[in-house]
């Protein structure tokens, strides 16, 4: 089983330096796509989202990291269960739990990806030398950088939905119904061992802005149908948005599959370091400029690109819609998606 | 006549209904506003749908309501336009916002303060350190008690939603259950599984299917940090093999409501505990079904389930419940036989509309054992049964 760090503790060894660099005496992790940044460990995956509590505990002191869970399950190599700390309804049981994980109590700077009112309360009884502050900015800035065996990983990932989407492509047809196609793509990705669609597959007939929930409505010849799918692969997203004709397209289609691909290929070629991210997001068409890794993660308007960002980007020109993960490299920026744009 | 899975669900008055709800007693805790952030919150407050996503997605797109205690409408925030509801005027569905951005979280800030007024009190769900700095000059306490409350009643739309998603999860189990044989792999069990719940019109899942391998001994492995079964984790990958025992745990959604599916499986011959297994935990559920009434307490459902396996173990994995309620969440009060402990369960009096899951386990260490899931709702003279029954010799 690999995960996003496979046994390697790469992760863990960046983070650390970067929580050393900040000043960060430890950090209490509440959300899963971080954690398994992180950690590498490979767990349940749920949908929705959470409020936060303290699913991960990572210590300067010690250079290790300690996980909420009921057993060894799914660890890399470098943790094992003395690194576990089991799980409770009652949170102060669970902050005792947390206090006691090695060098914890005698942090000062503790940073949190999370701010439940009511866990910090109880935290910062149990934990009374330490200050709470905001990890975010650090974190993003460790995750956003990918190394070569990061985009290893998205490149698997995004292979999936690509092949997913193969299937989808397959099943276009008039009489169709969208949900067939979502189906037809969950089908295909859970047979390739991603069981978490990373958004549900949304496979619309194009109408005037892009649909997001797939219905009951059938495919006609003379439709435009957009088809976006997403996948979780050890730990890392992959994303891919296509659009195809019903049975042929006119030639107003395939202009304005022309003039979608021109603002995709002009959005990728701008993706260059320094490059601030609002600029990008303010053309026209463009829906959306994001970073992906374990999660799609926003990068603020004013924020420059830098080398090995891997970005999502997401356009659409009158019911098409195109989506590529590109990576910033030192030279150029280039997809790592390789599936054929037009809508035949 | 019971109700069946094709009962029609109105979703005008499904939104309605809570939305008043939840008002009474956002009003009775004494808030003028719950801003809600969290998606089994905001789906409860509006009805907005959302694709299904995992979290790496959901949290940095994460749809906010914020809803008025006045009677007045909510105001969305949403990455989905064509998922808000009908309900709702244009003006009152507004751009999604990135929550852990400083100026998305700012903007918020301001309209919220702008549409409550200041001094009043704001009710939250949760908070990014984004969010935190935004409120800073607004009063905020903590919501969740206010929305428990809300939810712990189900309106009959609400329950007609969670038993159409456990009528289409089980129909999709009967489909894909012959897939399990040796050499078949978990994942894909999970294709086809997933392909059959779109296809009978899920409109997502709620966590990944869980179709695991427990070794007869918690001693086997994986360590377990409990001294129960380690359940669930992650799906494995090596192929089903000839004995193994499987637990299974799905969970799909219609509505924005989840359904619970769990049952156990012997990949081929069951081991010879297993029949007498299933009817331990059959007299299990029958004994907690017959305390479950308006009035019943938590301690009562615990005490029935102990004591139909008196002098075993705890019929039921201790990290996690005897029961759990179900809503837009997949695990939602009342929880019943955590480690919270007796004094807890015995405060938990159940009432009319309330729906309980329950997931006893029996477990004899060396030889396994068995779960599985079913749903009652609380009624004025008892309960009904929602689900399927859960165990093989009633089905």
């Amino acid at each position: 089983m690999t995960t996003p760090t496979g046994d390697d503790r790469a992760h863990l060894d960046r983070l650390l330096d970067a929580m050393t660099a900040a000043g960060v005496d430890a950090l209490l992790l509440g959300h899963e796509d971080g954690i398994r940044w992180v950690t590498g460990a490979d767990r349940l995956r749920l949908t929705g989202t959470r409020p936060f509590a303290p699913a991960c505990v990572v210590v300067r002191a010690t250079r290790t990291a300690h996980l909420l869970a009921t057993s060894d399950a799914g660890l890399p190599a470098f943790l094992d269960v003395d690194h576990v700390y089991g799980p409770s309804w009652d949170l102060v049981t669970l902050a005792t739990r947390v206090a006691a994980v090695p060098g914890l109590a005698r942090a000062r700077t503790v940073g949190t990806d999370g701010t439940d009112p009511t866990v910090e309360d109880v935290l910062a009884a149990f934990l009374p030398v330490a200050t709470f502050v905001d990890a975010g900015p650090l974190l993003r800035g460790v995750r956003r950088r990918t190394s070569p065996a990061d985009r290893a990983g998205i490149a698997a990932a995004i292979g999936v939905a690509q092949r997913g989407l193969a299937t989808v492509v397959g099943t276009v047809a008039p009489g169709v119904t969208e949900r067939r196609l979502s189906g037809a793509f969950a089908g295909r990705i859970g047979r390739l061992g991603a069981t978490m669609p990373a958004f549900a597959t949304a496979t619309c007939v194009a109408g005037t802005a892009p649909r997001s929930f797939p219905g009951e409505r059938t495919l006609a010849a003379g439709d435009l149908v957009t088809l976006r799918g997403g996948v979780v692969l050890d730990g890392w997203l992959g994303l891919v948005a296509r659009t195809r004709a019903v049975g042929g397209a006119t030639a107003g289609q395939v202009s304005a599959a022309e003039a979608a691909l021109e603002t995709l290929r002009l959005v990728t070629t701008a993706c260059r370091p320094g490059r601030p991210v609002g600029s990008l997001r303010a053309r026209p068409d463009v829906r959306a400029v994001d970073g992906l890794g374990t999660d799609l993660a926003p990068i603020g308007a004013d924020d420059p690109l830098a080398v090995d960002d891997v970005c999502w980007i997401e356009v659409a020109v009158d019911g098409v819609l195109l989506g590529d993960v590109v990576h910033v490299g030192t030279d150029a920026t280039v997809p790592l998606t390789g599936v054929p744009y037009g809508l035949g | 006549m019971a109700a069946t899975a094709d009962a029609p669900i109105d979703l005008d008055r499904l939104r309605r209904d809570r939305r008043e709800r939840l008002v009474t007693e956002a009003r009775a805790a004494g808030l003028d506003a719950v801003l809600l952030i969290g998606s089994a919150g905001v789906t409860y407050a509006t009805g907005a749908d959302t694709p299904t996503a995992d979290v790496g997605v959901a949290r940095p797109r994460r749809t906010v309501a914020l809803v008025p205690t006045d009677g007045s409408l909510p105001h969305l925030w949403t990455w989905w336009p064509d998922g808000a509801p009908p309900d709702l005027p244009v003006d009152h569905v507004l751009p999604g916002l990135h929550l852990d951005d400083d100026h998305d979280a700012a903007a918020l800030g301001t309209a919220v303060a702008e549409r409550t007024g200041t001094g009043a009190v704001i009710g939250v769900d949760d908070r990014t350190w984004s969010l935190r700095r935004a409120l800073v000059d607004l009063t905020t306490v903590d919501a969740r008690p206010a929305l428990g409350r809300a939810r712990l009643v189900k309106t009959p739309d609400e329950i007609a939603c969670i038993r159409r998603a456990q009528h289409l999860n089980e129909r999709a189990i009967a489909e894909i259950g012959p897939l399990v044989a040796p050499g078949t792999t978990p994942a894909e069990l999970t294709g086809a599984f997933l392909e059959c719940c779109a296809g009978l019109g899920a409109t997502g899942t709620v966590l990944d299917p869980v179709w695991q391998v427990v070794a007869p001994a918690v001693g086997a492995g994986p360590r377990s940090v409990t001294g129960d079964v380690a359940f669930p984790v992650a799906g494995g990958t090596d192929p089903f093999a000839d004995g193994d025992l499987v637990w299974v745990d799905t969970g799909v959604e219609v509505h924005g409501y989840g359904s619970d599916y769990g049952t156990t499986w012997d990949v081929g011959a069951a081991h010879p505990r297993r029949a007498e297994q299933w009817s331990r935990l059959r007299a299990v559920l029958d004994a907690v079904t017959a305390a479950v009434r308006p009035g019943a307490t938590g301690a009562d459902l615990t005490r029935a389930a102990r004591e139909t396996e008196a002098g075993r173990r705890t019929p039921w994995l201790r990290h996690l419940y005897l029961a759990h309620g179900i809503g837009t969440a997949p695990a939602e009060a009342p929880l019943i036989g955590t480690d919270l402990g007796d004094e807890v369960d015995a405060a938990t009096v159940l009432g009319p509309g309330t729906v309980l899951v329950l997931e006893p386990v029996i477990w004899d260490d060396g030889d396994g054992g068995v779960r599985c899931e079913e749903i009652l709702l609380v009624t004025a003279g008892g309960c009904e049964r929602l689900s399927a029954p859960g165990t093989p010799e009633a089905r």
